[in-house]
């Protein structure tokens, strides 16, 4: 059924004259690409009398090896084939040198880098476009603010705050377990047993909750927003409240903006309430510590500052996941694996900027003696 | 070569509780371009997806190339999948490879050709449907409507199969993309040898390139036939189809009519 193809000079001929034979069809293509022929003149003929089927990868893969060896694709003559098979070849044979010639752009190193770094240095004209924006969006809001879109923000700060609580509070609670029962290990070594207070009130007030809520509200909400915008600008929804003559930054972006900033330290309140109830319930097993004693050295070993200090940071966490997730949300184009993409960026983006950020304002904080 | 390629018989479907087709049979014979016409929800793109193994149909036989798809082996499956192509109607590109890379994919995945083999055979395919050599290095979002179908067909063609499913070829076209496009598919399959079934709301379309035209309604085939003799049938919707034809109506006021 299948008749392996073959390419030969006709013998009985001058050089010029090829014999086709065979099924010259794709699943051949590995066979027939390997016939050996001999330099060509310039203007051939091809004899296809002896061709039983032909498809246009078969067609390609015959012209492909004349013109390989020098023969003019346009100046191919077909004889012997069947009309329909002669159809198929014609529609090839004005295409093979195009084909020939395409080859896949190889991009320099040199140019990568430039790409890379044009593409950062636009990030950061979006960036600081999107912050210009938003600064006139809320001077705008602070001179008429009925423009406010309070339904908008309720539902974001829902969904950022109320729905995220059950989620912190697990997250902290085992944190400040596991926190405590390790530290808890090591006083008992020393007999400094009360010590455990100090240390888990202050790291987790001061470092594990701000840090940890970050990085949960950048995973859960940061992306959530994210996705939404990009989803809205996909679907042109955007473009349409723009088209209504209503400024997407007011209508969107302020109210989530506004809705984690606030929703943040909401967060870090509750993480640092079920961080330290964690702690108090492995000390009062382990260490013998009942809650009374817990809350009586809680309230010498932490400063309010310390407190403060952990919960000031969480509005700063938050506008920077806000602007990151805004930001991408609206870099989305029109393809579907963008939002994939711009949701990615969100999540790593974003947590790479908490732990960087909260690295830069520990070092000023002990710079500044706080 | 009186050869039915696809051969429906009895066929029913079921979507949940709603019944979709009800005793739909006809054939497409080889080297033959047939076009699904219906109203929407006619279940014109069901019966598409009932034919390509998408979905199984509740009872009766589809038959491609003689082979019923819902009793056929994977083996028997996987060689038929590489003799029918299908150009979706967003042409449902994959939006992370390149233009040339989609196109090549079915190559890659189906024959044990090298990589700069199949790259080749790809970029034979786009310049067979009609895209310049610059458009192969592009991703699918940089494309315009006529170009997206056009390399969502080079990748239909990918395999050199010889049976065609378009789902609306044309649909979001402008008018001259939409007939270009129509004169490439006629050409192709004139010089292919190809047998299409294309589902289809364009009448420049289905009066321009097919032979025969097969009509849905009611979970049925209400006509299947040619042109002229679906033009003979008495139903109000088939009437109130052909007369919306824009130079039937307005052909008499000039500045409206077209240019053609």
């Amino acid at each position: 059924m299948n008749i392996s193809p073959t390419l030969h000079i006709d013998s009985n001929a001058d050089e010029s004259r090829i014999v086709a034979a065979g099924d010259w069809r794709l699943v051949n293509f590995h066979v027939a690409a390997k016939s050996v022929l001999p330099a060509l003149p310039n203007i051939v003929e091809l004899d296809g009398s002896a061709v039983s089927s032909l498809d246009p990868s078969g067609a390609y893969c015959l012209l492909q090896q004349l013109v390989a060896q020098g023969a003019v694709s346009n100046s191919i003559q077909f004889i012997g084939f069947q009309p329909s098979q002669q159809a198929i070849l014609g529609l090839v044979q004005q295409h093979v040198t195009t084909v020939l010639q395409s080859d896949t752009p190889k991009r320099h190193w040199v140019s990568t880098i430039g790409l890379i770094a044009h593409r950062w240095v636009e990030q950061i004209g979006n960036t600081l476009n999107l912050i210009g924006r938003l600064g006139t969006e809320c001077a705008d809001l602070i001179v008429s603010p009925r423009n406010f879109r309070h339904k908008e923000f309720t539902t974001q700060l829902g969904a950022i705050f109320v729905d995220a609580i059950v989620l912190v509070m697990v997250v902290l609670f085992l944190l400040g377990v596991v926190f405590a029962y390790l530290l808890g290990r090591q006083a008992l070594q020393y007999g400094a047993n009360l010590y455990v207070v100090d240390g888990t009130s202050l790291s987790i007030c001061r470092e594990l909750s701000p840090v940890l809520v970050a990085i949960l509200i950048a995973g859960r909400s940061g992306s959530a927003i994210t996705a939404q915008l990009g989803t809205m600008k996909f679907d042109e929804e955007i473009d349409a409240i723009r088209v209504l003559g209503l400024s997407p930054y007011q209508v969107l972006i302020i109210p989530r903006m506004l809705a984690i900033v606030i929703a943040m330290p909401l967060l870090v309140f509750l993480g640092d309430l079920t961080g330290l109830g964690g702690s108090m319930l492995v000390a009062g097993q382990q260490l013998n510590i009942t809650p009374v004693e817990f809350i009586n050295r809680l309230v010498s070993a932490l400063d309010t500052s310390t407190v403060v200090i952990g919960l000031s940071k969480a509005p700063v966490f938050a506008i920077f996941i806000g602007l990151i997730a805004c930001q991408a949300g609206l870099q989305v184009k029109r393809d579907a694996r963008s939002i994939g993409l711009s949701t990615t960026t969100t999540v790593v983006n974003s947590t790479v900027a908490v732990i960087v950020l909260n690295a830069l304002i520990a070092v000023t904080l002990v710079k500044l003696g706080i | 070569m009186d050869e039915a390629l696809i051969d429906v018989h009895h066929l029913m479907t079921r979507i949940g509780d709603r019944v979709i087709h009800q005793d739909v049979s006809f054939s497409v014979q080889r080297g033959h371009i047939a076009a699904l016409i219906g109203g929407s929800g006619t279940g014109k793109s069901v019966l598409l997806k009932v034919l390509i193994g998408l979905l199984r149909p509740s009872s009766g036989q589809a038959l491609l190339f003689n082979t019923d798809i819902w009793h056929a082996s994977r083996d028997e499956l996987n060689v038929l999948r590489t003799r029918f192509g299908m150009l979706f109607q967003d042409g449902a590109l994959f939006s992370s490879l390149t233009v040339v890379q989609n196109v090549a994919t079915p190559l890659l995945e189906h024959t044990p050709l090298s990589r700069k083999s199949c790259l080749q055979l790809a970029q034979l395919k786009l310049a067979m449907v009609g895209l310049p050599p610059d458009a192969a290095h592009k991703m699918p979002d940089e494309l315009s409507g006529g170009m997206r179908k056009r390399v969502a067909l080079a990748r239909a063609l990918a395999l050199d199969p010889e049976l065609l499913f378009l789902d609306e070829p044309t649909s979001g076209l402008d008018p001259v993309s939409a007939r270009a496009f129509d004169h490439l598919l006629r050409t192709l399959c004139d010089s292919l040898g190809l047998t299409v079934l294309l589902i289809t709301h364009d009448l420049d379309t289905l009066l321009s390139i097919t032979d025969r035209i097969i009509v849905l309604a009611q979970g049925q085939v209400l006509g299947n036939g040619t042109l002229a003799e679906i033009r003979q049938l008495d139903d109000p919707w088939l009437q109130a189809y052909f007369m919306s034809r824009s130079t039937d109506n307005i052909g008499a006021i000039p500045s409206l009519s077209p240019s053609d």
